[in-house]
């Protein structure tokens, strides 16, 4: 029954318009979209339901959202329930993921994610305290000054650390501080710093992009992507360290801070598209 | 006159073709890898030691191994296969029940099964197979949905089609069937979704149930109906068999290594020790009656299935000769345990383990606090992967070295309460990578009479690649980056490596003789590699 009212629901997007005003019979009790699981969620305020949600939640959730739920690399989910986000849509983007970004899209059961919910719900329904109050205009000449050697948003930029252009969707304002501020605490593997020692003595700093027992490859801090052999290298070394600078107090002051995050929190889907000027 | 010659004409096409049709007797299984053109087995022989007495290939000369051929399978999905050889054939199983026959000369296919799957399959891990067995001009394959097909080793065309168990509440199959005798022994998989797991035995000729034995004990077992609560638990206990056991002809016992009991993290669920799950069980191959069993890891909490391939040998101990079965375990802990009374003679750690100080004489681990996974989570090494897993080890009886590919991890396990439903996932747990925690693979070489690694090679990812060694004192494995490499058996030394683009998992391939060359198959992603060295070598 499920799959068929999908069918009905999406031959209905497909098909729009007029014609299928037209076209439509009666609507008949089975073509009513069966509604999500989320909208009636038995395992909100149950206890064990609870308690599981919470098991379930720090098993595949904590990691980038925080143990807290307030966010970590990913977004604060107490300030996302509680600024009013539907279970629904809740519910459809643990299902989904979110393309572009690290959360993943899965195939556990309904009643796990319902768990989560459940969780979620109860450990606090504080509306966001993460406005943005910056200035996006400045925050986005600050971002051109200090980080668009760098980054990349919106096809500009360097490329050495990650494309920002979707930033705002996949990070808390809190983690944005925290990576601009402590760059080093997370380094998403494929940024690692390393450096490669020729037997020359020569130096080639930059960030590892893959590797095996027998070679490396990286995008060194002028951007050339390379591979080398182990082998004609004298040394590998790893550093700890991110390649990007932190910026403390006194290389980006707090009201630049919060301007920068304001505009970066507005980046939330990648705009490349080539729009024609009109013949 | 010409009826006769009609009559002479097809007495001689049909003696023609009895001669050249491949058969694979039941003494051709016992012989193992004795014929140096046929690989007839997953593990090459019955004792589970992938190792070939073949010695072209050297360590001398295997710096000049060059690719041959390769053979796509045009479909999605990466390889865990072991191709069998057969007189110049390969059979090949694949993703999604994909099967093919394909020229060892030159890769070229000769033909192609399909099975159609149903739409609403339940598998935790993909729709992945380990491979054939084989008897007579037959191939047997598990299904997916928990079949076992025979099918014509010629056409590819199904001779049988048997359900072993009903895949729409989580019943599944990925084993290479272990063939003896007139019997094909196989087992089920599907532990993630509640499953009662069970090794059965079925008629090689008429596809008929022979026996079944049942890897979580009913209330009824004398033994291990007692290691389950009362009520139902037992009924989704787990204990999948997913790995190809081993057989010893002489005391006509088979050996199997059991999965984790379910479901997988939360303790309460099922108290007990959950017998025979997590353990090496010894069965009769005629009546499939439990002769032994010894549990490695009573009442898993940490997902660590105990398929791994028992590999059997003979060794001497403190001056005495003993048949042993030898076991590197997920739990991290390698073993090597009497084949007579299944009693345990040496236990030690072959990566970093947190949960156990060590095997006590009884045989049970001395477990150390603080590794029960619950809602808080608690971090335990090595993580739900293993120390190993189901790729396969190899030994080499002459340096008497078992080979295997470690993996040195850790995790952060958390396990919830949680509604059984059929047909629906049933771990109640899960894991995470502990921040910081740098996870690396590595080949080690074990001496099973001590338990101490003589040498490794670090890999700098885990790696799920097989080992395949040779008489010649070559160990072939790959890295978790899709290097497939060639080691010296004694020392660990590398001499070859050739990048695949896939990692191998599972296993590292075969190796037999063809028109005089010595070559070395190599599944990896969803392609074939072949390789030998040059023709003046050869």
């Amino acid at each position: 029954m499920r799959t068929r009212s999908w069918v009905l629901v999406g031959t209905s997007i497909v098909l729009g318009g007029s014609l299928l005003r037209a076209a439509q019979p009666p609507r008949s009790a089975q073509e009513i979209p069966v509604p999500s699981p989320a909208a009636n969620n038995p395992h909100l305020g149950n206890r064990e339901s609870i308690r599981a949600g919470m098991g379930i939640y720090r098993a595949r959730c904590a990691d980038c959202h925080g143990l807290d739920a307030a966010g970590y690399r990913g977004p604060d989910l107490v300030a996302l329930i509680g600024g009013g986000s539907s279970d629904e849509r809740v519910f459809q983007t643990i299902r989904k993921g979110v393309p572009g970004t690290e959360m993943p899209s899965t195939t556990a059961p309904d009643d796990e994610l319902l768990m989560i919910i459940a969780y979620l719900h109860s450990i606090g329904t504080t509306a966001s305290g993460e406005a943005v109050t910056g200035n996006v205009e400045n925050g986005q000449k600050v971002f051109a000054a200090q980080c668009a050697s760098c980054h990349r948003v919106n096809g500009r930029g360097g490329r050495l650390g990650p494309d920002l252009s979707r930033i705002g969707a996949a990070r808390s304002r809190s983690a944005m501080i925290r990576e601009i501020r402590t760059p080093g605490e997370f380094i998403a593997p494929i940024y690692e710093t390393v450096t490669l020692v020729k037997k020359d003595g020569t130096r080639i700093r930059g960030a590892k992009k893959n590797e095996d027992v027998f070679s490396i490859q990286i995008m060194d801090t002028r951007e050339r992507i390379q591979g080398y052999l182990k082998s004609d290298l004298q040394d590998v070394v790893y550093e700890k360290a991110s390649l990007m600078p932190a910026f403390g107090p006194e290389r980006l002051n707090q009201n630049d801070l919060n301007d920068l995050v304001a505009y970066l929190s507005t980046l939330r889907k990648p705009d490349v598209t080539v729009r024609q000027s009109s013949q | 006159m010409r009826a006769f010659l009609l009559i002479v004409l097809c007495s001689a096409t049909l003696a023609a073709q009895q001669a050249a049709s491949p058969t694979v007797t039941p003494q051709d299984l016992i012989d193992g890898l004795k014929d140096p053109a046929r690989w007839l087995t997953y593990s090459g022989d019955y004792g589970g030691q992938r190792h070939s007495p073949l010695t072209q290939i050297t360590p001398e000369n295997v710096h000049q191994l060059a690719a041959q051929w390769t053979f796509q399978t045009n479909t999605l999905g990466s390889f865990q296969t072991t191709p069998l050889v057969i007189d110049g054939v390969l059979y090949v199983t694949g993703y999604n029940n994909n099967a093919w026959a394909i020229d060892a000369r030159t890769g070229r296919q000769i033909w192609r099964y399909r099975r159609e799957l149903p739409d609403d399959l339940h598998n935790c891990c993909g729709p992945v197979n380990r491979g054939f067995g084989v008897l007579g001009d037959r191939l047997y394959m598990t299904t997916i949905d928990a079949h076992l097909l025979a099918l014509d080793m010629k056409t590819g065309g199904v001779v049988f089609d048997v359900e072993m168990a009903d895949y729409k509440v989580g019943y599944s199959a990925t084993v290479a069937p272990l063939v003896l005798k007139d019997r094909v022994i196989v087992g089920i998989a599907g532990a993630e979704y509640g499953i009662r797991g069970f090794i059965d035995a079925y008629d090689a000729q008429s596809g008929k149930r022979a026996w079944r034995f049942y890897t979580v004990a009913g209330p009824d077992d004398p033994v291990g109906g007692s290691s389950w609560p009362k009520g139902d638990a037992y009924m989704r206990g787990g204990g999948s068999i997913w790995v190809t056991g081993t057989y010893d002809p002489q005391q006509n016992l088979i050996f199997f290594g059991t999965g984790n009991p379910g479901p997988d993290y939360y303790s309460t669920a099922r108290e007990g020790d959950n017998l025979y799950t997590a353990s090496l069980v010894a069965i009769d191959a005629t009546t499939g009656q439990r002769r032994w069993h010894y549990q490695f890891t009573p009442h898993d909490v940490h997902d660590w299935d105990s398929t791994q391939v028992p590999v059997l040998g003979d060794l001497t101990i403190d001056g005495r000769p003993r048949k042993v079965v030898m076991f590197a375990n997920r739990n991290g802990f390698f073993y090597t345990i009497d084949r007579d009374t299944g009693k345990v003679i040496v236990a030690k750690p072959f990566v970093e383990t947190t949960w156990a100080k060590e095997i006590g004489a009884n045989g049970r681990p001395v477990l150390l606090p603080g590794n029960l996974p619950d809602e808080e989570g608690s971090k335990t090494c090595p993580d739900l992967g293993g120390g190993t897993n189901f790729m396969s080890p190899s030994y080499d009886p002459a340096l008497k070295l078992f080979f295997v590919t470690a993996r040195e991890t850790c995790a952060v396990y958390y396990a919830f309460d949680q509604k059984f439903k059929p047909g629906e996932q049933y771990e109640a747990g899960g894991t995470i990578r502990p921040k910081d925690q740098k996870n690396f693979g590595a080949l080690r070489a074990i001496d099973p009479t001590t338990g101490r690694i003589k040498w490794e090679f670090r890999y700098t990812s885990v790696s799920s690649s097989g080992v395949l060694s040779t008489a010649s004192g070559v160990v072939f494995a790959g890295d978790g980056d899709g290097n497939v490499m060639a080691f010296d058996s004694r020392t660990g030394k590398n001499l070859w490596h050739y990048q695949l683009g896939s990692a191998l998992r599972s296993t590292a391939g075969t190796t037999y003789m063809l028109d005089g060359r010595q070559y070395l198959l190599v599944p990896s992603g969803s392609m074939l590699t072949a390789f030998a060295l040059p023709r003046t070598q050869s």
